[in-house]
């Protein structure tokens, strides 16, 4: 039952019910309003029936040469609504987005070492561990870099698993 | 920064460039003198000027900062050599916007625009000026001037938006998005389009003057392989043709979108408006209303003849029907419920068939039935069962839960959708005290039984059955309702705690417990519950209503000052950077999105919160600082005397207000924050009140901020009357020294009577007889705040307004100086009286106390104050001629009189203060002693079961809990519970008697000063 659309401002007064999750981080205005600014199509709801918001990804696409790419930035989905692929229809959607239209390479995000539920769906969803960060989470704790190629990358270059974590201070973008 | 000749604002860049390194890296000091020894080689560069300024302002030095950005501006307007660019002039934009002058940057840009009209880059700073600035039309022409100049796509289409932004806020008409048609299509003629965005706003544009069928046009002609989603183009097309009328083809389309996505609910909703060609909202309809339709007798929305009505009915299920068997699994849910749908649509066609819809509902449920968004989805179909179709409904849905055999996370979700159901029935209230405890105890004892199911799940997870703890504590709160036995609510406590006991992220609970706690009076334990869940950003606007208002009426300053700070902050911060990034979106031409960037700060502007915070703050600062005159009158200064507070008490009968608050979180008992069942007597509560609710709300909230804005005002125009009127109105032999204060002072009270529902004069007799003890305190109701504030403020204006006379100590109606006193003593002796017994302490009622307190008495001895500093004259010449002056040893003794009447009052609230704060140390007086008899003896109809349920898990220690939940029970402590939650009860009694006691220290000080005359 689920109705995707751009997101838009009006639904930051909505989601209260499924921000206020502690694994979903309330981001400050501009940085919400940046990725609406600059990259619309990568910013998506998904509501049920009474327009209740049931989870929502939030994305960008960016890189040079081969690394142009498609990044998640969060996706995230109200405990009612688990289990029933809306997550995966919104990271459907991005990597779509991705590959059709902006003809990326691959797409990539970042998750808490600790978010074993996460970790799992994006396996399913066939992404791969390409590299550690080591305490990207204010200091503290460490992110898994996941990827997915998308079908630009023949030879899948883009998702060979790095040998060694590295730093944030390593990142090539934030 | 760097241009393409390696300068910057004219200067080499490798200059320049150290400068920026100082400023990214913080230190200011070494930019300072970075910037001055270049300012000696340039000292007439803009660039290098603007430079210092940024450098000043960082470096906190508003005022020389501004003067050096004034020699700067003053630097590009004279001197006609001196360079002009991008860089130097959004150098100087960043410090003018910092220190708050804006319009001084953008009249820079409209000096150099002038000068240097082809240059694009300085246009597009002039433009985004303009944005600032919400300026539409001078937005329009500049960008015009753009596409002049250059002929792109995109400042054509700036220029558009700023068009359909001034229509939008209402101003202009037709004649302009006329213009902006012919614009496009001028331009479409000779260089296409090369975006879907401007696409996008092409056919809002026309959509926006209803020409339909010109949008169909242009969508199917070559522009629309812009759009590189089909499904996209599809929706886009079918809102139109249904707009045209041609609900045929729309309905067609949807078909055809519902084929490629079939789980679109809002897709299939307008496919069946399309067929049955109701009068479709597209959308912008909530839910809510059209429930509100259902209930209109007659309300065929459909003008279809039957026969028609009944093929397009006929063609809908097949369709639907067919969806159904192409689905691979049984996750879609969209096509099954869209039997319910097609129902329901019947119905309001007349034509409904209840036996069917309950079919129907049946069938989603033996489907569906074990998800937890069940209820949830079938909310809108239930509501057209009458009431005995709904019971009958919940009989048959029980029945088939029990023949549904189920993996055991299943049955479950099905005995939990079912509870569910029930709470949406509202069938609760049906229930007996007997049997709503049974059904509490049965939600607790299936959490506890099925706890095994989650002892693999990660610790992140949401575990099974965690709604059955919220609606156990719904149940046990209704039962404290009927009973009036406070054991259920440390019932409903227990079982929320023990919850979050075993999984600490859990937020309904924490919301829950938030509103229990405040009931209880122990605030403190509700703000530590607020703060774990990290509300933070926009969630602020959203979620602290259910903080906020408990916390204004408490006397924890220091936790209500971080909230409102936090809040206001998170507010304005955003008001000054959505131009900004209003821009981002102009230039990343995603002109949609800077539309409702403009239209999305309009609202948080409008925000009925955002300007309550404003006023409230603003009293916290008053009150925290009401011992000190000095100190107010420093706050008062700094908000302009609250002269905008009461512009905003004019306006806002015309101003439209927004309601953001996400009320959906809120427990059943309070819906708003206005609004507390658990306060009134058991009563009939609707169960889809919202419409009604929130008319009353925004009416009430309306009045409110009416009210308070002008309270700012008032207590500075008394203070500055009580300033004069001793001692000038005493020098000058009684005449009045400021008739200014005393015309707008009477303004205010009257504007303040009126919205208590008075004249002033009547609502001065009302305070007059209550004074007099002819009637009761009770007469003020709700708004005993306002009517004491009413008899304070007027008795300081009739100081000075000469009405009032040392000598007649009969005053007419009321305001002689003692009057107030008595009056100010009556209230809070009635108040002491009625809060007897802490643990029924209701906390609106404590609230009220501690209001007293904080407000009309503080501002009272505020202005006591006031008058003692200007009639004892701290010099000693003066001293000795005021000492001769008869009529100030009669003021002194008045004024003296004042101080021991109120610190009489102080006394008082001190001795009940204590009192009750001795009382709670006593177990038997206060929950201790509820719990222990919870404990001991659990009787039918009483508070414990529950409980009971909770303590016989922990001491069974199953192992088959898993390491981590049994881990989890062995610290669940629930003595150590209610030892907290009388601390904090306490906490609040200890920080009111904390501020009563400065209050008397103050009056105390006062007397000894007065003494020396
Ligand atoms: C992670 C999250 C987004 C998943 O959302 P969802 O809508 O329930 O996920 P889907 O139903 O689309 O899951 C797709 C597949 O991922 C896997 N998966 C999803 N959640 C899983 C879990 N908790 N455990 C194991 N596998 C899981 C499953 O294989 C699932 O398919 P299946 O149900 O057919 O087995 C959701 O749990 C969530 O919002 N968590 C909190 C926020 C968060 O952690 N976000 C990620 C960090 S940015």
């Amino acid at each position: 039952m689920t109705t995707i659309r751009r997101f838009c401002c009006d639904d930051l007064l909505r989601f209260a019910s499924v921000n206020l999750d502690h694994l979903t981080e309330t981001f400050n205005m501009s940085f919400y309003m940046t990725y609406l600014a600059r990259w619309p199509d990568y910013f998506h709801v998904a509501e049920g029936p009474g327009k209740r918001i049931m989870g929502y990804i939030m994305g960008k696409v960016e890189g040079q040469g081969e690394s142009w790419h498609g990044h998640v930035t969060a996706v995230t989905v109200a405990p009612e609504y688990r289990r029933q692929q809306v997550a995966k229809k919104l990271m459907n959607l991005l990597e779509e987005n991705s590959d059709k239209i902006d003809k990326a390479y691959f797409v990539d995000l970042f998750v808490r070492a600790s978010n074993t539920p996460a970790i799992k769906m994006y396996e399913k969803l066939g992404y791969v561990i390409y590299r550690r960060v080591l305490r990207y989470y204010s200091g503290e704790e460490d992110a898994l870099d996941m990827r997915k190629a998308l079908s630009r990358d023949v030879e899948k270059k883009s998702v060979i698993p790095l040998k060694r974590p590295i730093t944030p201070e390593e990142l090539e973008y934030d | 920064m760097a241009s393409k000749f390696g300068l910057a604002g004219g200067i080499p860049e490798r200059r320049v460039r150290p400068i920026w390194d100082a400023i990214d890296s913080r230190q200011f000091k070494n930019a300072l003198k970075l910037v001055s020894s270049l300012l000696g080689k340039y000292p007439n560069s803009p660039y290098i000027i603007s430079l210092k300024a940024l450098v000043l302002e960082r470096m906190g030095k508003s005022d020389e900062a501004l003067s050096v950005c004034l020699s700067a501006k003053e630097q590009l307007h004279s001197n006609d050599s001196a360079l002009m660019d991008d860089l130097t002039l959004s150098t100087l934009q960043i410090v003018f916007q910092r220190l708050g002058h804006s319009d001084l940057a953008t009249s820079c840009y409209e000096h150099a625009a002038a000068k240097f009209p082809n240059n694009l880059d300085l246009m597009m700073g002039l433009f985004n000026c303009y944005v600032r600035e919400s300026s539409f039309v001078k937005q329009q022409q500049t960008a015009i001037k753009m596409y002049k100049i250059a002929s792109e796509e995109r400042f054509l289409l700036w220029a558009v938006c700023s068009i359909q932004l001034q229509v939008l806020f209402g101003n202009g008409g037709e004649k302009l998005l006329l213009l902006a048609e012919g614009l496009l299509k001028k331009h479409v003629a000779t260089h296409g389009l090369h975006e879907p965005e401007a696409l996008m706003v092409y056919i809002s544009l026309l959509e926006q003057q209803d020409k339909f069928g010109h949008a169909l046009e242009i969508l199917s002609g070559n522009l629309g392989s812009l759009l590189m989603v089909e499904v996209d183009k599809l929706r886009i097309q079918g809102r139109l043709l249904a707009r045209t009328g041609d609900y045929k083809a729309a309905a067609d389309v949807y078909e055809k979108i519902l084929e490629s996505c079939p789980d679109d609910w809002e897709c299939l909703q307008h496919y069946l408006d399309c067929l049955l060609e109701d009068d479709p909202t597209w959308g912008s309809e909530p839910i809510e209303n059209r429930i509100d339709a259902i209930k209109c007798a007659d309300c065929r929305l459909s003008p279809l003849t039957d026969e028609v009505f009944d093929s397009r009915i006929t063609r809908a299920s097949t369709f639907v029907h067919k969806l159904q068997e192409n689905l691979g699994n049984d996750i879609v849910r969209c096509p099954y419920l869209a039997n319910l749908e097609i129902e329901r649509r019947k119905h309001l066609y007349g034509k409904g068939d209840e036996q069917k819809l309950m079919e129907d509902l049946i069938q989603y449920f033996f489907r569906f039935g074990h998800l937890a968004c069940f209820t949830s989805d079938v909310e809108v179909f239930v509501q057209v069962l009458s009431s005995d179709k709904k019971v009958e409904l919940f009989k048959k849905l029980m029945e088939c839960s029990s023949t549904i055999s189920q993996v055991p996370a299943k049955a479950l979700g099905l005995s939990i959708t079912i509870f569910k159901f029930q709470q949406f029935l509202g069938n609760m209230y049906g229930l007996t005290v007997g049997g709503l405890e049974d059904l509490a105890v049965k939600m607790v004892e299936m959490f506890c039984m099925n706890l095994p199911l989650s002892k693999d799940l990660d610790p992140q997870e949401s575990m099974h059955g965690e709604e059955l703890l919220t609606m156990a504590c719904n149940v046990l709160i209704q039962l404290f309702w009927r009973t009036q036995y406070f054991g259920f609510i440390l019932d409903a406590i227990m079982v929320l705690e023990f919850g979050l006991t075993i999984r600490r992220h859990v937020w309904q609970y924490k919301i829950l417990l938030m509103h229990l706690y405040s009931h209880l009076g122990a605030i403190s334990l509700a703000y530590d519950w607020y703060k774990s869940l990290e509300v933070k950003n926009i969630l602020l606007e959203t979620v602290s209503h259910n903080i906020l208002p408990q916390m204004l009426g408490s006397p924890l300053w220091m936790d209500l000052n971080t909230l409102l700070r936090d809040y206001l902050k998170f507010m304005d911060d955003h008001f000054k950077e959505s131009a900004d990034l209003t821009f981002l979106a102009y230039r990343h031409r995603n002109y949609s999105k800077a539309i409702e960037f403009v239209q999305f700060k309009e609202r948080l502007q409008n925000s009925n919160q955002y300007l309550l915070a404003r006023i409230e703050s603003a009293i916290l600062q008053l009150k925290q600082n009401a011992g000190n005159v000095d100190e107010v009158e420093c706050i008062l200064e700094n908000l302009k005397y609250g002269m905008h507070f009461v512009e905003l008490s004019n306006e806002i009968g015309s101003k439209s207000l927004t309601f953001n608050e996400d009320l959906e979180s809120r427990p059943w008992w309070t819906p708003t924050p206005e609004e507390n069942y658990l306060l009134g007597p058991v009563g009939e509560i609707s169960h889809f009140p919202k419409d009604n609710l929130m008319k009353k709300r925004e009416a009430n909230t309306r009045t409110l901020i009416e009210k308070k804005a002008l309270l700012p005002r008032m207590i500075s125009l008394s203070i500055q009357s009580a300033s004069v009127s001793f001692k000038d109105g005493v020098e000058v032999n009684g005449s009045v020294s400021n008739p200014n204060v005393s015309s707008e002072m009477k303004l205010l009270l009257e504007h303040y009577a009126k919205i208590l529902g008075y004249h002033l004069s009547d609502a001065l007799g009302v305070l007059g007889e209550v004074c007099r003890g002819l009637i009761s305190t009770e007469v003020f109701g709700v708004d005993m705040i306002d009517w004491v504030n009413l008899a304070v403020f007027s008795s300081a204006w009739k100081l000075n307004s000469h009405e009032f006379d040392l000598q007649e100590r009969e005053a007419r109606k009321f305001g002689s100086w003692h009057d107030v006193d008595t009056l100010l003593k009556r209230c809070i002796l009635e108040r002491l009286k009625f809060l007897s017994n802490p643990i029924s302490l209701h906390s609106t009622d404590f609230q009220t106390l501690v209001r007293l307190i904080t407000e009309p008495l503080s501002w009272r001895v505020l202005l006591i104050q006031c008058y003692v500093r200007t009639s004892v004259p701290s010099g000693k010449k003066k001293k000795k001629s005021a000492s001769a002056d008869p009529s100030v040893l009669t003021l002194s003794s008045v004024v003296h009189d004042s101080i021991r009447s109120l610190c009489g009052t102080f006394e008082e609230a001190m001795r009940w203060l204590r009192n009750q704060n001795r009382k709670l140390e006593y177990e038997e007086e206060n929950l201790e002693g509820t719990f222990l008899s919870m404990r001991s003896e659990v009787q039918k109809g009483r508070p414990g079961r529950v409980f009971q349920i909770l303590e016989t898990l922990c001491s069974s220690g199953s192992k088959e809990l898993g390491d981590r939940i049994s881990g989890a029970l062995e610290s669940w402590d629930p003595d150590n519970l209610v030892r907290k939650i009388v601390s904090g009860q306490r906490a609040v009694f200890s920080e009111t008697l904390s501020i009563c006691e400065s209050k008397c220290r103050t009056l105390n000080a006062l007397k000894q000063k007065i003494s020396q005359i």
